[in-house]
């Protein structure tokens, strides 16, 4: 098991060294760079001379090689670098934005997972009923929306029914934590919606397939209370591409809630991408995209060891690849 | 103090002109006479549109850091808060000007003192005033023509600064009034600036007010200065949030939980601000104007009968009624300068120029106007469907909807023209590199005095000049009325130049932008001149509540 993971996180490596060099390179061939969006490009009374002394204060006056090779070896030692937007350290600006960006997820989860798989075991247990046709249509509405209109649609509901709209100031968990979940919860609904429709339509085609199976009418035949063999054997065996999914869409949200936290205003890592981006704050971007691409990259790992506990099977062979 | 008294202590801009023959100026302090009486305490609420790319006011360029950065610090003069043409003091008790113009001597207030308890010496305006206009290396200085007429400054002691001038300018006190060119101390930002971050999270001023946080995309946030060196700023704080969406902004205020916002460029927007029952929407002209601007760098733009034609084909009128609702663009002007200047020339003459006709009450014949378009491309040898790209900057209304529109225009004279919309770093990337062949670009400048607007906008030295031009006769004129003391001379010379201008076609003027702004009744205090800079300092700024 222990060069199970040894391996995992060696491949885990080798992707983020293969992130790291594509956000690097992108960055740089992206028309504008930082030192032009410094200098206040706009005010357009800022010489050429004046933006080359800013290059060469940055550093991105010299060969992409020895840049890479600079960056990459301060972020072996967990420096990304001084964000030339905010003039803080990236660690830190990402430490301050993350919390919030983790709550969100947390409570979009819980939502999804509290709601979707229930949703989906019932809608697979009544399959053909009306309440397993209401499910599905409702699920596949929560599908096709966007978060975004979601998002939009939740503020104006809460605007015109409540008086209601987002805070100015989002307080941190640990200094409120009630005030903060109270907070967040919105964003968390609207992104939630997509993942607790997609959990509840993968549990009910899994849950479809595992009841037809032999050991089910087995347990039924032996007496089995038809709870206990939904909930016992149908779902325990059926949850392993459930947690799969919840593996990646975990991993996804923390980089896809860019428009979310764009609607709600909430200053977390995906409004930090995008105005790194656009402010071609380099270090900014190439650090907050490593992290992201980082999260993933162990979400993934997570999953399969959750795979192990859910499934002996798997530990073996594991233990012998 | 009556609103009478008042008027004999500010300096008026006339008053400035008169100058040359050697004037002393003992100005006295902004003081508003309120109807009601202004109450002390409160937190005041505010948002813009986002966070400020840096605290360093000399090194901005951008109302993001300005209005976070105008109540910290002060300036030699300022603008009086209740007319735009005059000055009142700040931390120059008085200054005088020698006779021949070339001198003025500014002489500080003492007892002022930094916000982290330094004075305010006279070496900290030769720091400041030499950083806006020689930064030191890596330092950027946006606004350094503003001051590119001063040959050097010098502490004759410590509460008296001398500034030689190269040559005569008329303007320059209220250059040194411009709410950007703030003083700092030396002993903060000298090694700031060695390290190369110059003041970027940092805010030591000597204004009504003092940073307290600045923490990215939530908050900014300002205590009075109990020490400050004038009368003692009303508001406990102030709050700022970062807020992009005007909807959003427009939202907050509705619902009582800010007390004012700037910077609306949708009608639609201000349209329900303006409704509401407990708000103020004002909306009015600001230095910020439309220019199409061609690249004479590139054929055929570099003839001037393309460039004509292309001004003949925009209706102008049409122009402020589509995009004026999107971009706050309504206001048309007979010259180069805000429409209600003084110094603009006539509507009979400016309809004289091609395609002038169509602004608002011009009365001209667009299709005529059309015509007459078409036989100047003809002549200019440049054949109907010939392609145009018009450069777009994608994120602000003034910038990609005036190019969408351009285009349709263009289109009515033959030619086959596109957009090309990009983000910010690609659109300036490829303006002040010379790589697009027609923009419309909403100019935004840092005053609203002849000089700034002029020389910044219409030199080919002032930084505005994307499209490449080269005329010396422009820049002569420029210099010329720059230079004259004489009001009523210096009114026909700046006229003059505009003449001149305008007959190039080197940059082609369609509106005009207006600032909106919004606040809460409660909000007493704030008047909102026409140049958005100026009245930031929110000292006179107090809550009915």
């Amino acid at each position: 098991m222990t060069g199970y993971i040894i391996q995992r996180l060696a491949t885990g490596f080798v992707t983020l060294f293969g992130v790291a060099v594509i956000v690097f390179l992108i960055m740089r061939v992206l028309p504008g760079d930082a030192a032009v969006m410094m200098s206040g490009a706009g005010s357009g009374v800022v010489s050429e001379q004046e933006i080359a002394q800013v290059r060469h204060r940055l550093g991105i006056d010299r060969p992409l090689v020895v840049q890479f090779a600079d960056w990459a070896g301060h972020v072996a030692v967990l420096d990304f670098g001084t964000s030339l937007r905010t003039g803080s350290p990236v660690i830190e600006d990402i430490a301050r934005r993350f919390p919030y960006t983790l709550q969100i997820v947390v409570l979009a989860m819980i939502i999804a997972i509290g709601v979707g798989v229930p949703a989906g075991v019932l809608s697979s247990w009544l399959a053909g009923t009306w309440v397993d046709r209401t499910l599905q249509t409702v699920t596949i509405i929560g599908l096709a929306a966007p978060s975004f209109w979601v998002g939009l649609m939740i503020i104006l509901g809460l605007v015109y029914f409540f008086q209601w709209s987002a805070p100015l100031f989002w307080e941190p968990f640990w200094v409120s934590p009630f005030k903060s979940m109270s907070q967040l919860i919105w964003p968390a609904i609207s992104v939630g919606i997509r993942q607790l429709a997609l959990i509840a339509r993968m549990t009910r085609s899994i849950m479809r397939e595992v009841l037809g199976e032999d050991y089910i009418r087995t347990a039924r035949a032996k007496g089995l209370s038809e709870k206990r063999v939904v909930f016992r054997h149908a779902l325990w065996n059926g949850a392993l591409p459930i947690v799969t999914l919840i593996g990646f869409e975990v991993a996804a949200l923390f980089g896809g809630l860019i428009v979310t936290e764009t609607v709600f205003s909430v200053p977390g890592l995906g409004q930090y991408v995008v105005q790194s981006i656009l402010d071609r704050d380099y270090p900014a971007a190439q650090g907050i995209v490593l992290v992201l691409a980082g999260i993933v990259v162990l979400g993934n790992l997570a999953v399969d060891l959750l795979y192990g506990l859910l499934d002996p099977r798997t530990r073996v062979q594991g233990a012998g690849a | 103090m009556s609103a009478k008294n008042r008027k004999q202590f500010t300096i008026s801009r006339r008053a400035v002109l008169k100058t040359g023959a050697g004037y002393a100026a003992a100005a006295m302090l902004p003081s508003v006479a309120w109807a009601q009486t202004p109450k002390s305490g409160g937190t005041l609420l505010l948002s813009s549109g986002g966070d400020p790319p840096t605290l360093d006011m000399h090194q901005s360029a951008t109302y993001l850091t300005e209005f976070i950065g105008s109540p910290v610090f002060s300036t030699l003069l300022r603008i009086d808060p209740n007319d735009i043409n005059k000055l009142v003091p700040d931390l120059a008790d008085k200054f005088e000007m020698s006779s021949d113009g070339k001198t003025v001597t500014f002489y500080l207030h003492k007892g002022a003192e930094f916000h982290n308890g330094m004075p305010v010496t006279a070496d900290d305006v030769v720091f400041s005033l030499d950083r806006i206009r020689k930064p030191p290396a890596g330092i950027v200085s946006p606004r350094k023509g503003l001051l590119g007429s001063i040959k050097d400054v010098q502490a004759k002691d410590d509460l008296t600064v001398v500034v030689n001038l190269a040559e005569p300018q008329a303007d320059f006190p209220f250059q040194v009034a411009n709410p950007y060119n703030v003083i700092v101390p030396r002993k903060v930002v000298e090694p700031l600036d060695a390290s190369g971050q110059g003041m970027k999270r940092t805010m030591v001023g000597s204004g009504p007010f003092k940073l307290a946080q600045a923490v990215d995309g939530q908050i900014y946030e300002l205590v009075r200065n109990e020490k400050y060196f004038r009368k003692r700023a009303y508001l406990d704080k102030i709050q700022m949030f970062p807020m992009k969406g005007e909807v959003e902004r427009a939202s907050a205020l509705q619902s009582g939980r800010i007390h004012g916002c700037f910077f609306f460029a949708n009608e639609a927007v201000m349209e329900g601000l303006r409704k509401a029952p407990n708000v103020t929407a004002i909306r009015r002209p600001t230095p910020t104007f439309i220019n199409l601007i061609p690249n004479v760098r590139m054929k055929p733009f570099d003839d001037i009968r393309v460039r004509e034609a292309m001004s003949l084909a925009i209706d102008r009128s049409a122009f402020i009624k589509t995009v004026g609702p999107l971009a706050g663009a309504f206001y048309a002007s007979t010259g180069l300068l805000l429409p209600d200047s003084p110094y603009n020339i006539s509507m009979d003459e400016i309809k004289k120029f091609s395609g002038f006709d169509t602004i608002p009450g011009g009365g001209g014949d667009i299709e005529a106007n059309r015509k007459h378009a078409m036989e100047l491309l003809e002549q200019a040898g440049v054949p109907k469907g010939f392609k145009v790209v018009l450069l777009a900057r994608g994120d602000i209304p003034a910038f990609r909807d005036s190019s969408i529109d351009i285009a349709a225009q263009f289109k009515t004279i033959g030619l086959d023209a596109s957009v090309d919309v990009r983000d910010a770093g690609g659109f300036y990337t490829a303006e002040t590199g010379g790589q697009f062949q027609v923009l419309a670009h909403s100019v935004a400048v840092s005053g609203s005095l002849p000089d700034q607007i002029l020389g910044e906008g219409y030199t080919s030295f002032g930084g505005r000049n994307y499209g490449g031009w080269k005329d010396d006769s422009i820049d002569i004129a420029f210099r010329a009325q720059s230079a004259e003391t004489n009001p009523e001379k210096r009114k026909e010379l700046i006229k003059d130049f505009q003449r001149k201008f305008l007959k190039t076609y080197y940059q082609i003027s369609l509106a005009w932008v207006g600032y909106a702004a919004a606040h809460a009744k409660s909000l007493k205090g704030w008047n909102a001149l026409p140049d958005l800079y100026a009245n930031m300092q929110m000292d006179n700024v107090w809550l009915d509540v």
